[in-house]
């Protein structure tokens, strides 16, 4: 008894603050997408779900939901992909302590940087008349590449920013993960004649698959508020092929038409959406890391 | 099947040698263990020889090939863990096989030689399972199939039972002793149990230091310990030592005082010298009988068959075993005497036996 009195003590007041940011504003979403409301005039009627079935005709709409599948794909597998790959290399090739702390340093730095500041830079460096990136494939006798204003290459060109943040980050995870682990069964893997490759392949990372897909999960929910880095980059541009579900909805709601009774209907889909397949992908993945 | 050789072995961690020119020759099918204190080297020597170590300087070759250079998975050695060292997210079978996988044996002969280890270690019922379903004998045999089912010319056992009951290593232990009788494959086998490497070994290297300090048959280590530090190493309970001097064809200390068999030791009147008196070499004697040592008492441990007894002798405890425990009790004065041919004589400066 006293210890779940303890329980319900020490989560009250991070429940309580949840309750009054998170929940309030919930509840306030859901009222507006009931009604008409725009920014432009006061006057307003409740229409129910009128919001919702429009949103279900709306071709915008479901290109922003694809960008944001593709998205999340592109950013959650890149990082993993290239964490891997370096956390493996880093671990192989780095021997002395120092090195490697130092080499954890810097690759922590990028994920260090703000979000906006992270894209402004990249920007910069992704410019075709300015940039870094345009003067060595310049170089190289390909011509100026229009990284964030061709429609194919945008989307990952922006995601390239975002796996550079997170991907090194979580190479220094993976890096400490790997130092950490027993060095016996690798040792047996090496007597068994296995090839460096082969010994990570079959042994070191099957063994951190249950971090590996915490890191994966925490990288998805982390994927899904990069509204700041694409608003920065390319505002949704060009046209919507980097418009994901947070942008749309702030496009509509905000910048232009001020819909916001739309935009609410939206968020609250996109709330629905996100939390059902969370919910199945934890389900999975408890079964996954047995 | 092959012999190791081991010339000028040295191994160092910085600047400090921690092995400084270890010289060892292993026949063909010899069964040795590599006994001594932690810290002695013996693990390190035997993960020289595995390849998961490297040599500072000196030359290791297995079958008359030398495979100082070569890495460990080519240089026909299994290993066995003292952590057993299974790949946790394999199952038994695939853990055992990994190595057959690795090295591109086809499947059909694959199942053939895990059916037969599995058979040998009685694993066939948790083939499926993985090792922390499973106890840690269970997941010791697994560890000894992954070794066997590869064939090697060698095998190497670091520690492979001091994780387990004393019950369970009893038993593994004389598994793989039989399995050396049948499969009669080199093996070094390491263990800091003085016990265990006398019921097992061929042949004992014992270590000291980074060096070897003797080595023979479990018999030679035994009753013609060349140091006082491997007569003090070896046996339970362990040997009585007593600081005393050569008089007249005797070795005295203090009260005790144990005529010298003509001819068995080379040492010089009036030599200061270090008695070893074993515990399990000496007898209750009617008091005044030849060589009797006389004591009180001061505590009976019994062992069931025998009992050891600790008496009082000139102030300092000294150890015997006998079967003829039960009529004692502590404060009783007591006599006993060693059988004549296992005194051990070390010279008190170099701690060298005194054996001619």
């Amino acid at each position: 008894m006293t210890r779940q009195r303890f329980i319900l003590l020490t989560l009250a007041p991070a429940l309580t603050v949840l309750g009054l940011l998170a929940a309030v504003s919930t509840a306030g979403a859901v009222w507006f997408s009931l009604m008409n409301r725009v920014l432009g005039s006061p006057d307003y009627e409740f229409v129910g779900l009128y919001n919702y079935l429009r949103l279900l005709r709306d071709k915008r709409f479901f290109n922003a939901l694809e960008i944001s599948l593709i998205w999340e794909l592109i950013t959650v597998a890149g990082t993993l992909v290239v964490a891997v790959l370096l956390a493996v290399l880093v671990h192989e090739t780095v021997k002395r302590a120092l090195w490697r702390n130092l080499i954890c340093f810097a690759f922590l730095a990028p994920v260090l940087l703000p979000r906006v500041a992270a894209a402004f830079i990249w920007r910069f460096l992704y410019s075709p008349s300015l940039g870094l990136l345009n003067w060595i494939v310049g170089e190289a006798g390909l011509g100026p590449v229009e990284f964030l204003a061709n429609p194919s290459l945008a989307l990952v060109s922006v995601a390239v920013v975002d796996i550079w943040q997170w991907g090194l980050f979580f190479t220094v995870i993976l890096v400490k993960l790997l130092e950490t682990m027993p060095r016996d069964p690798i040792e047996a893997a090496m007597l068994d004649n296995a090839r460096t490759w082969q010994i990570h392949a079959y042994v070191t990372l099957p063994m951190l698959k249950g971090p590996l897909i915490s890191l994966a999960l925490v990288k998805a929910v982390e994927s899904l508020r990069s509204f700041d880095l694409i608003f920065v980059m390319t505002g949704g541009g060009p046209g919507t092929a980097t418009e994901t579900l947070d942008l749309y909805a702030y496009q509509s709601g905000i910048n232009l038409g001020g819909r916001v009774s739309y935009a609410s209907a939206m968020s609250i889909l996109l709330l629905i959406v996100t939390t059902v397949a969370f919910t199945l992908i934890w389900r999975a993945s408890r079964k996954w890391s047995r | 099947m092959a012999h190791i050789e081991c010339s000028g072995i040295v191994k160092s961690y910085g600047a400090h040698p921690v092995i400084d020119g270890l010289n060892l020759m292993i026949p063909d099918h010899e069964f040795v263990v590599f006994l001594g204190p932690s810290g002695c080297g013996k693990s390190t020597m035997l993960r020289m020889i595995a390849g998961l170590e490297e040599v500072t300087a000196g030359r290791i070759s297995i079958g008359g090939a030398d495979v100082t250079n070569r890495h460990p998975g080519q240089r026909g050695v299994a290993m066995v863990f003292q952590s057993y060292a299974l790949y946790p997210h394999m199952t038994v079978a695939d853990n055992i096989t990994f190595g057959l996988r690795r090295a591109g044996v086809p499947g059909p002969e694959i199942d053939r030689r895990l059916g037969e280890v599995a058979r040998m270690l009685g694993l066939e019922p948790m083939l499926n399972r993985k090792p922390k379903a499973m106890s840690g004998g269970q997941q010791q045999r697994v560890a000894m199939a992954r070794a066997m089912i590869k064939t090697p010319k060698v095998f190497l056992f670091d520690e492979p039972l001091s994780n387990l009951d004393a019950k369970l290593r009893e038993k593994l232990r004389t598994e793989i002793r039989k399995m050396h009788n049948s499969l009669k494959t080199t093996t070094i086998f390491v263990t800091h149990d003085q016990l265990e490497a006398m019921t097992i070994a061929d042949r004992i290297v014992l270590m000291r230091a980074g060096a070897i300090e003797q080595q023979g048959t479990p018999d030679e280590i035994f009753d013609r310990p060349a140091t006082r530090f491997v007569a003090d190493f070896i046996g339970s309970p362990s040997m009585n030592f007593r600081l005393g001097r050569i008089e007249r064809g005797a070795a005295v200390a203090g009260s005790v005082r144990i005529p010298l068999p003509p001819g068995r030791f080379a040492v010089a009147e009036g030599q200061e010298v270090e008695l070893g008196l074993r515990p399990t070499r000496m007898e209750r004697v009617s008091p005044g009988a030849e060589g009797a040592i006389t004591g009180r008492v001061s505590l009976i441990e019994n062992m069931g068959a025998e009992g050891q007894i600790i008496a009082e002798v000139d102030g300092a405890d000294m150890s015997f075993v006998t079967r003829d425990f039960r009529g004692l009790s502590i404060g009783d004065p007591v006599s006993f005497a060693l059988s004549p041919d296992h005194l051990h004589i070390f010279d008190r400066a170099t701690g060298r036996s005194c054996l001619a």
